[in-house]
C-alpha cells in the first residue's frame, strides 16, 4: 500500500514531535524573563516646567535629562503594564546612557492609566513620592519607580494594591511614607484630574496603548511616535530622525 | 432521544478525529498545516499589539523575531500560561482546519455541484479559524484584554470550541457526511 493516503507511523510521530516544539518553545519563549536586576538611575533630573509646544503640561512632572535638551521624550506609562515594565529593564539603561546623560534627549514620565483598576491609584503614588523627594533626592524617585515596576507578578493585574504600593515606598531610601500618604490623601483628586489632559495628547497622537512615546524636537517643532517596548536601535533611529527633521 | 444523542456525539468525535488525523496523510499536508500554524501564531500574537508590530516591521522586517517574541511574552504576562496555550491551541486548530478546507475545495472542483453541503462545515471552520483569528487579536489588544472576563481567556476557549465544532461537524474532507455522519 502506497504511504500516500495513510497515516503513517513517520508522520505521526513528526507531527507528534513538531506540535509538542511549538508547544514548548511558545512556553520558554513566554516564560523567559528578559528583565534583567539592573534599573536605570539618570545623571540629571529636573521637574517641568511649563507647557511645551506639543501641548504636554510638564509642571512639576519628573523629567530625566538635562533641562536644555534639544528633543523631548513623552513617555506614557502605567505601573501595571508588563510591557512598559520590559521598556524599563531592557531599553531604558541603554537609552538613558546614551541619550539622556548626554544631553541629546531628556524623558519626562506621563501616567496613562489603562491596564487595570488600581492603574490610576499607582500613578498618584508615583506623583507623590516625585512630590516628596524631587528637591531633596530626585534618585530615590527611579529607585521607587523601578521598585515599583519590579513589583509586577509573573502574571495577572491583583498584586497592585495600597498594601504593595506603601511597601514598596516604605523599603525605597529617601522617600517618607507618611508624606506620601498625607499628599495621597489630599492632593489625589487633584492629580488624579491633572492626569488626564496629557492622556489626551496621546490619545490625539493616536497612541493607544502603553508604553508610548512622542519624540518631540523642540527647536523645530517636528515630532514622531513610537508605541511599544521597541528595542534601543529603533529609539536612537527615532530620535536622530527627529533630531534632523 | 438520548441514545440518539450519544449517537450523535460519538460520531462527531469520530469525525473530529479524522478531521484532526487529515494533514498526517502526506507530507505536503502535513507541511502546509505546520506551515499555517505558524503563520496563524505570528499574526495572532503580532494583532495583540497591532501599533507596536506594524512599528517594528516597517521599521526594519527581519524584527519580527523581535516583535513576536516580546509579544509572546506579553501575552503570557497578560493572561498566563491558559492564555498562551489557547494562542497556540487555535493556531494548530487553524493550521488543520485550512488545510482540510483546501482538500475540501479540490474535491469540490473535480467534482460537480450538489457537495456544497458536505464542504460547508469545512469552510466554515476554515472561516472561522481565520475570522477568528482577527477577532481574537484585535481582543487581545494590550489593555483591553483587562476588561475581558477572565482576561479575554473566555473567548479564547469559545473560538476553539467554535473550531472543534466545525472541524467535527467536516470530519475526514475526503469523506462526504450525509445525515449526520454516514459515509457517501
Amino acid at each position: 500500500m502506497d504511504e500516500e493516503g495513510n497515516i503513517t507511523r513517520r508522520r505521526a510521530l513528526i507531527a507528534g514531535g513538531a506540535v509538542l516544539t511549538f508547544g514548548g518553545v511558545v512556553a520558554y519563549t513566554g516564560s523567559q524573563s528578559g528583565a534583567t536586576a539592573q534599573h536605570y538611575v539618570p545623571d540629571n533630573t529636573h521637574a517641568g516646567t511649563g507647557t511645551t509646544g506639543f501641548d504636554v503640561d510638564l509642571d512639576g512632572r519628573p523629567i530625566a535629562g538635562e533641562r536644555d535638551a534639544p528633543i523631548d521624550i513623552y513617555y506614557w506609562t502605567d505601573y501595571l503594564c508588563p510591557f512598559c515594565k520590559q521598556f524599563e529593564t531592557e531599553t531604558l539603561p541603554e537609552l538613558g546612557r546614551e541619550h539622556l546623560d548626554t544631553g541629546d534627549a531628556r524623558l519626562a514620565v506621563l501616567p496613562y492609566p489603562n491596564i487595570g483598576e488600581y492603574s490610576t491609584p499607582a500613578a498618584v503614588w508615583g506623583r507623590c513620592v516625585w512630590s516628596q523627594v524631587a528637591d531633596s533626592d530626585p534618585d530615590a524617585f527611579w529607585n521607587w519607580h523601578a521598585a515599583a515596576f519590579a513589583e509586577q507578578p509573573e502574571s495577572g493585574t491583583d498584586w497592585a494594591d495600597d498594601e504593595t504600593f506603601a511597601a514598596v515606598t516604605e523599603q525605597t531610601a529617601g522617600v517618607d511614607l507618611s508624606a506620601v500618604e498625607t499628599c495621597r490623601e489630599e492632593r489625589g483628586a487633584s492629580i488624579r484630574e491633572r492626569i488626564e489632559p496629557n492622556v489626551a495628547v496621546a490619545r490625539e497622537s493616536r497612541i493607544q496603548g502603553t508604553p508610548g512615546f512622542v519624540l518631540y524636537n523642540r527647536d523645530s517643532g517636528a515630532a514622531g511616535k513610537l508605541v511599544g517596548a521597541h528595542p534601543y536601535e529603533n529609539f536612537a533611529e527615532a530620535i536622530e530622525k527627529v533630531m534632523e527633521a | 432521544m438520548t441514545g440518539n444523542h450519544t449517537a450523535t456525539s460519538r460520531d462527531w468525535t469520530r469525525d473530529l478525529r479524522d478531521a484532526l488525523g487529515y494533514p498526517l496523510t502526506s507530507d505536503a499536508r502535513l507541511l502546509s498545516a505546520a506551515v499555517v500554524t505558524l503563520a496563524t501564531y505570528v499574526v495572532l500574537v503580532l494583532s495583540s499589539f497591532p501599533q507596536f508590530s506594524v512599528q517594528v516591521l516597517t521599521t526594519d522586517p527581519t524584527d519580527v523575531g523581535y516583535a513576536v517574541t516580546a509579544l509572546t511574552r506579553e501575552v503570557y504576562l497578560t493572561t498566563g500560561y491558559l492564555g498562551l496555550a489557547l494562542v497556540a491551541t487555535y493556531a494548530v486548530l487553524t493550521g488543520v482546519a485550512v488545510t482540510n478546507a483546501l482538500a475540501l475545495v479540490q474535491r469540490a472542483r473535480r467534482r460537480s455541484a450538489s457537495t456544497i453541503v458536505g464542504v460547508l462545515p469545512g469552510l466554515l471552520a476554515a472561516g472561522c479559524a481565520s475570522c477568528g483569528a482577527g477577532v481574537l487579536g484585535a481582543l487581545g489588544f494590550v489593555g483591553a484584554m483587562a476588561v475581558l472576563p477572565f482576561d479575554g481567556n473566555l473567548l479564547r476557549l469559545g473560538g476553539i470550541a467554535l473550531l472543534l465544532f466545525f472541524l467535527g461537524r467536516a470530519g475526514d474532507p475526503r469523506t462526504c457526511s450525509l445525515d449526520g455522519g454516514g459515509r457517501a
